[in-house]
């Protein structure tokens, strides 16, 4: 009973302790709540962003001769107006580069795309040379960047058509086979179709690409959400990174106490040692474990966060808060006073939240492989695989591997940190 | 059965021999003081009897129960004041006595009726929601006491309650002190003021280093004495070549010098008091001051140590 009456009275100053509120519960909530509002939240969470106003000059005609349907300044100008792009471009045509000049100036659009007459016969013929002119306002920096990226990319495809066309007439002549010019405008056609959906699958369906953008790892399920994923990690690391501080802060009672007499005094009272240091640890753990389940539900309410299925946060929470009061207990068992306190908690902690990933977590592709195998020797490292897992909706047993180890790491560091404080007040 | 019964109790820290062997007791509903200066042992001592430091030899009992083989059922009959204010500041006075209370053990209604009991006897039961922090040094020291009087302790240890708080909060805890002893309660008192020792005690242990030098009733004290007389100087220099030539002056049995009053132990005033005029003179230094007084435990001290107590 005398082991809960002394967590009891440690909770209740922690939570009259405006520092131990701040560092427990407003700071992460804090900054988690920064990112989301630089991230849109302000908006109710959509992260859509304001389409670009992209005008296109297409002055593009064939010449005589051509073997082709179409100008290719018509696949230009069909690029900006195709159904796939038009929730995030607004494109609109313009008969002349002046008219196009004058929107921009006026600021009615981004970016203007002038496609000149010539471009076809240019890309027909050696002899002639034309070039695609965008014109944008000085004051953007991403919308010419994308709308540049895109014009180039279509023009690499039309001068790859042309050597693909090249190629299959220098094959079939090696062949003995005399080309037909009269094939040629199907050959481009059938190009023109493929590279269009090619570029549609890329921007919109990169699994039917040929590029993989990312490869979900096992029992990782696609977010419907990624901002909501995004935040979870946020929320993940910062709640991981106080609940370290807080369960080193919390042990740092017992300093405190020895340092105000009222420690000396618990021990003239019959009250054995034994049980004084257990109220001790009991208050770091119910700390951590509130402040947790404070974060977690505020998380979830505040920033949309789907922590995971019931069972698989009931690990990954317990995991942290083992782990996070073993190495609480454990690094104020090597501190003599409260004030060299201070610079463990703050230096120690923001480098193992460091090493173990706590601030980049939501750096995509993940931390490069030598910081990942760092992680590894952080008990903040193997808290945040488990929060990683829960959070991407994975089943308990998914979370075994990382709640061991954390569990495994709480213990010993809790055991040899009671050892210490035993040795040191009996 | 004496409610504290010390026996040779010893306490070192590495070469320093803080407590030399300690013994002494105390009856029953008695007050026992020990008076000596800082750094004499009495805290170490107090330490060793509530518990907080184990003794390197010797044994102490608290109503027959010894800190050694039963260190629970000691702490149980013992209400430790300690020295310096061992609260939590950021607690309400009933705050910091509820809890204090249940870790004697004390729980619910018992609890509650004690707690207001103690909040009368320290006179703050108009500020017992006041966090602790905001009070005066002397409500702090009273908070302080009524922590220990919780579970109607058969013995209390006040170690040195009065220092540095002002003269209304001082004579606040005297009589409480008086009034708890009244009650039937056992206090051990430690003091460096000889006036408290005085007015409280039934016994009085005078330590100095690490040993008890003297023990009796005070009557008993100033006997040791024996008639000798205290006499207070100031010079108007200071130097060690006076209090060299007073040392040997006839009659002369002791002296000291603190804080630039010179404090000399005779056996005669009338006889004495010249001949320190005399060689304060050849050294061509003048008294500006002198007080004759009665002996005193002050005067005890000086007998016994050559040393003033406030050293």
């Amino acid at each position: 009973m005398k082991i809960i009456d002394i967590a009891l009275n440690d909770l209740l100053r922690s939570f009259r302790s405006a520092f131990t509120i701040g560092m427990a519960v407003v700071a992460p909530l804090m900054l988690t709540g920064l990112i989301y509002f630089a991230f849109g939240g302000l908006s109710g969470g959509d992260v859509s962003m304001n389409a670009m106003k992209v005008g296109v000059v297409n002055a593009d005609a064939l010449p005589a001769d051509s073997p082709l349907d179409a100008p290719i300044g018509d696949n230009i100008r069909a690029m900006f107006f195709d159904e796939s792009v038009e929730s995030w471009i607004e494109a609109r045509d313009y008969p002349d580069e002046a008219a196009a000049r004058a929107a921009v100036n006026a600021q009615e659009i981004g970016v203007a795309v002038i496609v000149p007459a010539d471009l076809s016969a240019s890309l027909l013929s050696d002899e002639i040379d034309a070039q695609v002119t965008i014109i944008s306002d000085p004051t953007l920096t991403i919308a010419p960047a994308v709308v540049q990226d895109m014009v180039t990319m279509m023009l690499d495809g039309v001068s790859g058509g042309g050597i693909a066309i090249q190629t299959i007439m220098e094959r079939q002549q090696a062949n003995g086979i005399q080309p037909d010019p009269a094939q040629i405008p199907g050959w481009v056609t059938r190009y023109t179709d493929w590279y269009r959906e090619f570029q549609r699958d890329l921007f919109h369906r990169p699994e039917k690409a040929a590029l993989v953008l990312t490869a979900p790892s096992a029992g990782e399920t696609e977010s419907a959400d990624p901002i909501q994923q995004m935040m979870g990690l946020t929320m993940a690391g910062q709640m991981i990174f106080f609940a370290f501080f807080t369960g080193a802060y919390a042990m740092m009672s017992i300093l405190r106490e020895d340092e105000e007499g009222t420690l000396a005094r618990l021990f003239t009272t019959p009250t054995e040692r034994a049980n004084i240091l257990a109220g001790k640890f009991l208050a770091v753990v119910l700390t951590v474990t509130l402040q947790g389940i404070v974060l977690m539900t505020a998380g979830h309410y505040a920033f949309g966060i789907a922590w995971g299925q019931p069972a698989s946060v009931a690990l990954a929470a317990l995991g942290q808060v083992l782990a996070a009061s073993g190495l609480g207990v454990l690094l104020i068992s090597f501190v003599k006073t409260s004030k060299q306190g201070g610079p463990v908690l703050g230096g120690g902690l923001t480098a193992l939240g460091m090493l173990g990933g706590l601030f980049t977590a939501n750096i995509p592709g993940g931390m490069p492989a030598a910081f990942q195998m760092l992680a590894n020797f952080t008990p903040q490292g193997w808290v945040l695989k488990g929060w990683k897992l829960s959070l991407a909706g994975a089943v308990p047993a998914d979370l075994l591997l990382p709640f061991a180890v954390a569990l495994a790491l709480g213990v010993a560091m809790f055991a040899f940190g009671a050892v210490m404080f035993k040795k040191r007040y009996s | 059965m004496n409610a504290i019964e010390v026996r040779h109790l010893k306490k070192s820290f590495g070469e320093l021999q803080a407590v030399q062997g300690v013994a002494f007791a105390a009856e029953k509903g008695e007050i026992l003081s020990l008076l000596g200066p800082n750094g004499a042992g009495k805290s170490t001592t107090i330490s060793m009897l509530s518990g907080l430091l184990a003794p390197n030899d010797g044994d102490a009992a608290i109503m027959g129960h010894s800190i050694r083989t039963e260190p629970e059922a000691a702490k149980a009959s013992l209400g430790v004041v300690p020295q310096d204010i061992a609260l939590y500041p950021d607690l309400s006075a009933r705050e910091n006595l509820v809890f204090w209370g249940k870790m004697y053990g004390l729980r619910g209604a018992a609890l509650k009726t004690r707690v207001d009991e103690v909040l009368d006897i320290i006179g703050l039961r108009d500020r017992q929601k006041d966090a602790v922090g905001k009070f005066s040094g002397g409500m702090k020291r009273r908070v302080n006491i009524g922590a220990a009087l919780l579970h109607k302790p058969q013995v209390v240890i006040m170690d040195e309650p009065t220092v540095g708080i002002d003269p209304q909060s001082r004579r606040h805890i005297l009589d409480n002190v008086k009034e708890l002893n009244r009650q039937g309660m056992t206090v051990l008192y430690t003091t460096h003021y000889m006036e408290e020792a005085a007015e409280l005690s039934d016994h009085i242990a005078i330590m100095d280093s690490g040993k008890v030098i003297a023990y009796g009733t005070h009557d008993e004290l100033i006997k040791l004495v024996n008639g000798q007389t205290r006499i207070d100087l100031t010079l108007n220099v200071e130097g060690a070549d006076v209090l060299d030539a007073w040392k040997v002056v006839e009659g002369v049995n002791g002296i000291d010098s603190t804080d630039g009053v010179v404090t000399v132990l005779v056996s005669d005033s009338n006889l004495v008091l010249p001949r320190l005029f005399e060689a304060a003179g050849k050294l061509g230094a003048r008294i500006t001051s002198v007080d004759i007084q009665e002996p005193n435990l002050e005067t005890v001290f000086l007998h016994l140590t050559g040393r003033a107590l406030r050293d």
